[in-house]
């Protein structure tokens, strides 16, 4: 190598460098050599070392080096060994995003942009959705001003690999010489390195999912501990129990009536309730009907832990409580053998208006949100009647329903000035909540068709509400990223959780009232303590946003649904995905657990409500484990509908699934 | 690098009354413009989605202008579709008409009607886990057994037997369909949108519960309506879309449709005008009748056998008209060549000899009545042709004569499809003449006054030279042609070296022989269309 060359690359790099000084020094020093000889001892031997200073001395900002250097990198990825491949390339997507925003990030637009294009066909399939927010990014800027673009920038994305997969990475790296590379790859990614066999290439999904900064405090988070169980003293352990006693031991009849005193002071000390005697009573009637039954689902569903109550929860009237026992009675079993019936509430003539449905927990009455800002309630018991009535002739039965202005057979509840994105009866449906646009919640009551209270306290469009199981209290979420929980009798919310890096979308109560879900436009469902606010669960996994929630009635596992159609069922305890199931192809809106958990109902924008038997990947899952397989769809039935996506799902306590959409007319 | 070009920008700017942008801050301004709309969208598309739609709206946008606090766009909310205009001149350039509105024009309209009130309807989409087959249920793929009638029930379980005798309630919708359905039959005046109502009855599901409602419609309408002859065939089309429709279960009234379809088949007279073409009905319901017995000849054993009854004695029966004959004939035909063989060529000679005096133009003064003659004896001719021919392709294929002639004779094979199909429609005015013209010459000489005879022409004379040679029979009176000596040597040839493998054949299907040899002297030359000239020179 010329002297004077070295000299010039070395003048540059400090001068890049910002050694001002050095260069100045190192210029005079030159001038008094002219050229001279003291500085042109070693580096013209060492080629190693030459070849180091030139790669420093071209100027770093040289955007085309991204480019070489990704390009290289990809072509000996896919050209590696495929059964080292997909690991391999698992690591293409984090440098390919960060090649990306170094580009913008030093304001080579142009570059970057085509740098982005040429290479963005290679992840859309998995990360289309991160390529489409990326895209925007041009400017410097835009990358501090991205919450997205900033935590991928801040974080590092941890990916598993195998040694052998590692080794090979490096020695390419370093034979290579492609610092730059090198330098991405050591900044944004942390290896987990293991040993042995590299892992099937589907099996490891959170492996490919870019999320925040917070991949190690979700693993941190998911540690703490979670009581999943059902409520002691609850409904249905009360209906089990009774059952169980009265068939065990005719004799003991005394004994379980003791059993069932304890029952109710405890119960009655927890709350506050007198008069127990009365419950009792129904009770024992309710055990010799049911003994049958009862024993049944006890043989079947293994028992679940029960805990105590975190909140103080409301008392319920006995009328309702005969009326939910009543119910319990009469459930038809499910399974992936006997299938519900579906009765289907279609919406006509929405206008396209309709942005949410809710069905009370009987079915009897169905709430449509639109996006008018007006809520409207449907009495389905008296329209039955009234049609009927019409069908025969021209009748005026329906008289009492009809409203101030003309025949009506609706309840119009007017309060709301933005668009009304969710609605929730409560459990005995004499209360609707309803969430707006206008970032008010609305609490109507059913009997007095009339606006009780508003709740304001969130301060961007309130996307979703839930009453909790047991009423009295209620969830919300919203676009500025919270949830919030708030009991009915204050206008201030009890709780916030905050901690989602985007919107909340969707929320949903555990049975048990202790913990709530909710999903988010960061593709992570996270389950909160109500008690104290605290996020204790973080599930990732999801590849787009998460749309629908559903909680199985054995507090155990949870569902949730995003926009792709994925469906994914969870363990509560160990955060982990129990498996996917794949078979929407449009957004799933709503998700519904059966009475006794054995099935889950899904309904999607793709016009169709699906059944899946969740029984059996619930119990498959460790057999499955052990021997890898990769069939774990149990989808039971589709069953399709006349272009009516599936707005809201509900299985009521006796088992009939209602189902709720807006008839739209199909496209062209 | 931005999509955004920054000639937009500037056109933004001067839009807005800004005249002084620089071109640098045009550049500068570009992606940023860019970055601000995609965000836009994205919280238009979060809008869209908690609104459960698929469909971006400028609703959506509007409520993502929102979100950022900013004013919305007016002017698009109206939910009608926008209309771009192109620019003249610009390939790429669209803008949308906004015109003036006169305050006048708008205060005179008439108030559109008002928007229909939204409701909510209830069906079962499932019971128990099956869809059952109603209108509001999207088409299924395959009938399951389709429940009797819906019970639009609230609350609580499943329905315990939805197999009780209970009251048929048709509902209202189905109720007009089957009024319109019927007007559309009766009326006969608007045939396109007959045409249509048929595509829908022979593909909507949810009929289900008219289909004894359109039986006891098409009886009576039958009965009553002889003399009719479009509503006949109006209602014979209506039969066979309902035959058609995989989501009805018509099985169960098939008793009650065969009459009429078979009624339209046979009956003396059909139409009361001499204009009316009774004939094409016959031939329509000929192959309706086919394709119920083929549908469900399975489930119904006796079901052919009645039929097949029914026409051979319409048939063998002297003092019915010829027309019922034709229909018959026609009706054992469509029902394919082993019943014609079993019921029609045994009963050929006598019938033949009983159409004889008719089929006499100087006997039969009645111009009427020997046409109706012809027309019978083309269609016993084409059934006994296609029973023939078909009967003949099972002959082992042997090998082919030479190597000049397996060309020819695969042309023959096809070209006698069009053949039979042509007969067959062809009124007998066209084909008696034909028919005489061929028995008179044979040879390929004369030219053929149809374009279908062109390659039976062909074929003939080679046939008819070696015919008598190889058959014992005497040759009606059509003697061996030479067409040319080194052709007849050729044929001759054949016929030796075919010796052995023709008595192997001949004893195999002499059953076949014979009954060509029968339809031979009973036709004459008129059957030989229906032969394969490679199965023809089997026989040489």
């Amino acid at each position: 190598m010329d002297p004077e060359q070295v000299d010039e690359f070395v003048m540059g790099y400090l001068k890049k460098k910002g050694f001002n000084n050095a260069a100045k020094q190192l210029q005079e020093a030159l001038h008094h050599n002219n050229g001279g000889t003291f500085n042109s001892t070693d580096y013209h031997n060492d080629p190693e070392l030459t070849k180091l200073i030139r790669s420093f001395s071209q100027s770093e900002n040289d955007p085309t080096r991204y480019r070489d250097g990704y390009s290289k990198l990809r072509s000996w990825a896919y050209n590696s060994l495929d059964l080292y491949k997909h690991e391999l390339l698992r690591v293409m997507y984090p440098v390919f995003i960060h090649c990306y925003m170094d580009l913008v990030g030093k304001g080579h637009t142009r570059e970057a942009r085509a740098f982005f294009n040429s290479f963005r066909k290679d992840h859309e399939m998995i990360h289309l959705r991160d390529l489409q927010k990326l895209e925007g990014v041009l400017v410097p800027s835009h990358l501090e001003e991205m919450e997205f673009a900033r935590s991928l920038r801040q974080s590092k994305v941890n990916i598993k690999i195998c040694q052998y997969s590692y080794d090979l990475l490096l020695q390419y790296l370093h034979r290579t010489e492609s610092t730059l590379m090198l330098g991405i790859i050591n900044e944004h990614i942390n290896f987990q390195v293991y040993s042995g066999q590299p892992n099937s290439s589907s099996d490891d999904i959170d492996a490919v999912t870019i999320v925040g900064s917070f991949q190690e405090t979700a693993d941190h988070i998911n540690q703490k501990e979670i009581q999943w169980g059902l409520l002691e003293d609850s409904l249905e352990d009360r209906l089990e129990k009774t059952g169980s006693l009265l068939s065990d031991s005719e004799k003991g009849q005394g004994e379980s009536k003791d059993g069932d005193v304890d029952d109710s002071k405890k119960r009655s000390n927890e709350i506050g309730k007198q008069g127990s005697s009365l419950k009792k009573l129904k009770k024992d009637k309710a055990g010799n009907a049911t003994a049958k039954v009862a024993r049944q689902e006890t043989s079947i569903v293994s028992p679940a832990p029960r805990v105590k109550p975190e909140l103080a929860l409301p008392v319920m009237s006995t009328d309702v409580e005969e009326s939910i026992l009543e119910d319990l009675r009469n459930r038809v079993q499910l399974s992936s053998v006997a299938m519900p019936s579906v009765s289907f509430y279609t919406f006509v003539n929405t206008h396209n208006g309709l942005n949410c449905a809710s069905i009370s927990h009987d079915g009897s009455l169905v709430a449509g949100g639109f996006s008018d800002s007006s809520i409207k309630v449907w009495d389905m018991a008296k329209i039955g009647q009234a049609g009927s009535g019409a069908l025969q002739g021209e009748s005026d039965t329906n008289d009492q329903n009809v409203g101030p202005n003309g025949r009506r057979n609706y309840t119009l509840l007017l309060g709301h000035s933005g668009p009304v994105y969710s609605a929730t009866f409560s459990p005995p449906g004499d209360f609707v909540l309803s969430s707006s646009a206008d970032t008010t919640i609305r609490l109507w009551s059913t009997q007095l068709n009339a606006n009780l209270v508003c709740y304001k306290g969130h301060n961007y469009p309130v996307w979703d509400v839930q009453f909790s199981p047991f009423g009295h209290y209620f969830a919300s979420c919203s676009h500025d990223r919270t949830a919030r929980i708030w009991s009915m009798d204050r206008v201030q919310p009890l709780r916030i959780m905050a901690g989602h890096l985007s919107d909340v979308d969707c929320v949903q109560w555990h049975p048990n009232c202790n913990y709530i879900a909710t999903g988010s436009s960061d593709k992570t469902v996270r389950l909160w303590d109500v008690q104290t606010g605290e996020c204790v669960r973080i599930f990732i996994g999801h590849r787009s946003m998460v749309l629908s929630l559903a909680m199985s009635p054995d507090g155990r596992y949870m569902a949730s649904g995003d926009e792709d159609g994925t469906i994914m069922m969870w363990d509560l305890s160990t955060a982990r995905c129990i498996t996917p199931l794949m078979g929407h192809n449009s957004c799933v809106w709503s998700l519904s657990y059966s009475g006794e958990g054995s099935l889950l109902a899904s309904g999607s924008a793709d016009c169709t409500v699906k059944l899946w038997d969740v029984t059996s990947s619930t119990k498959l899952t460790k057999a499955e484990e052990k021997n890898g397989n990769s069939n774990r769809l149990r989808s039971l039935r589709t069953f399709p509908t006349k272009s009516t996506p599936v707005h809201a799902l509900r299985f009521s306590r006796r088992n009939l699934l209602f189902a709720a959409g807006a008839l739209s007319k199909p496209a062209s | 690098m931005s999509i955004v070009p920054k000639e937009t920008i500037e056109v933004i700017a001067q839009s807005i009354g800004i005249t002084n942008l620089s071109p640098e801050a045009a550049l500068m301004l570009a992606p940023d413009v860019e970055y601000r709309v995609r965000e836009i969208m994205q919280e238009a598309i979060k809008c869209m989605r908690h609104s459960k739609r698929t469909t971006l709206t400028a609703s959506d946008v509007d409520g993502a202008l929102n979100l950022r606090n900013l004013e919305p766009i007016y002017g698009f909310g109206s939910g009608g579709p926008i209309r771009f205009r192109k620019a003249i001149g610009h390939r790429d350039l669209f803008y949308t008409d906004d015109r003036e509105v006169d305050f006048k024009d708008v205060i005179e309209a008439p108030l559109p009607k008002a928007p229909l009130d939204t409701e909510i309807v209830c069906h079962w989409l499932a019971i128990e886990g099956v869809q059952p087959a109603i209108p509001e249920n999207a088409p299924l793929e395959v009938i399951r057994a389709p429940a009797e009638n819906q019970i639009y029930q609230q609350k609580d379980g499943p329905l315990i037997d939805i197999r009780l005798p209970v009251k048929h309630v048709l509902s209202k919708e189905l109720q007009l369909y089957f009024q319109k359905i019927a007007e559309l039959t009766l009326s006969k005046s608007n045939p396109s949108l007959f045409k249509e109502a048929l595509v829908s009855l022979a593909s909507d599901s949810g009929l289900h519960p008219l289909v004894p409602y359109f039986t006891n419609f098409i009886a009576d309408e039958v009965s009553r309506g002889l003399n009719d002859f479009l509503l006949l065939f109006n209602l014979m089309h209506v039969v066979r879309s309902l035959l058609q429709n995989p989501h009805i279960h018509i099985e169960p009234y098939l008793h009650q449709l065969m009459p009429s379809v078979v009624t339209c088949l046979v009956s003396r007279k059909l139409g009361n005008r001499f204009a009316d073409n009774h004939w094409d009905l016959r031939d329509f319901t000929a192959n309706l009748v086919a394709l119920i017995c083929k549908r469900f000849g399975n489930t119904y054993i006796t079901l052919q056998s009645r039929l097949t009854k029914t026409l051979v004695n319409a048939l063998l029966d002297p003092k019915k008209a010829l027309t019922q004959h034709y229909g018959a004939i026609q009706g054992l035909a469509a029902l394919g060549h082993n019943v014609v063989r079993l019921l029609v060529l045994s009963n050929l000679e006598p019938y033949l000899s009983l159409l004889e005096p008719e089929l006499d133009a100087e006997k039969q003064k009645n111009q009427m009545k020997s046409y109706e003659a012809w027309r019978v004896y083309g269609a016993i001719l084409r059934a006994a042709g296609l029973c023939i021919h078909d009967r003949l392709k099972i002959f082992p294929t042997l090998p082919s004569p030479s190597p000049s002639f397996p060309s020819k004779g695969k042309g023959k094979v096809i070209s006698t499809e069009p053949n039979k199909r042509k007969l067959g429609v062809d009124s007998s005015e066209n084909r008696s003449p034909h028919k005489r013209l061929i028995a008179t010459d044979g040879s390929d000489g004369g030219p053929s006054p149809m374009q279908v005879d062109r390659p039976t022409g062909d074929a003939n004379p080679p046939q008819n030279s070696v015919r008598p040679s190889s058959s014992e029979q005497a040759s009606d009176g059509n003697a061996p042609e030479s067409r040319n000596a080194k052709e007849k040597d050729d044929s001759k040839g054949r016929a030796i070296t075919r010796k052995a493998i023709l008595d192997q054949i001949w004893k195999d299907d002499l059953d076949s022989g014979r009954l060509l040899v029968k339809l031979h002297q009973l036709y004459g030359d008129r059957i030989l269309p229906f032969i394969p000239s490679t199965e023809m020179s089997l026989f040489l």
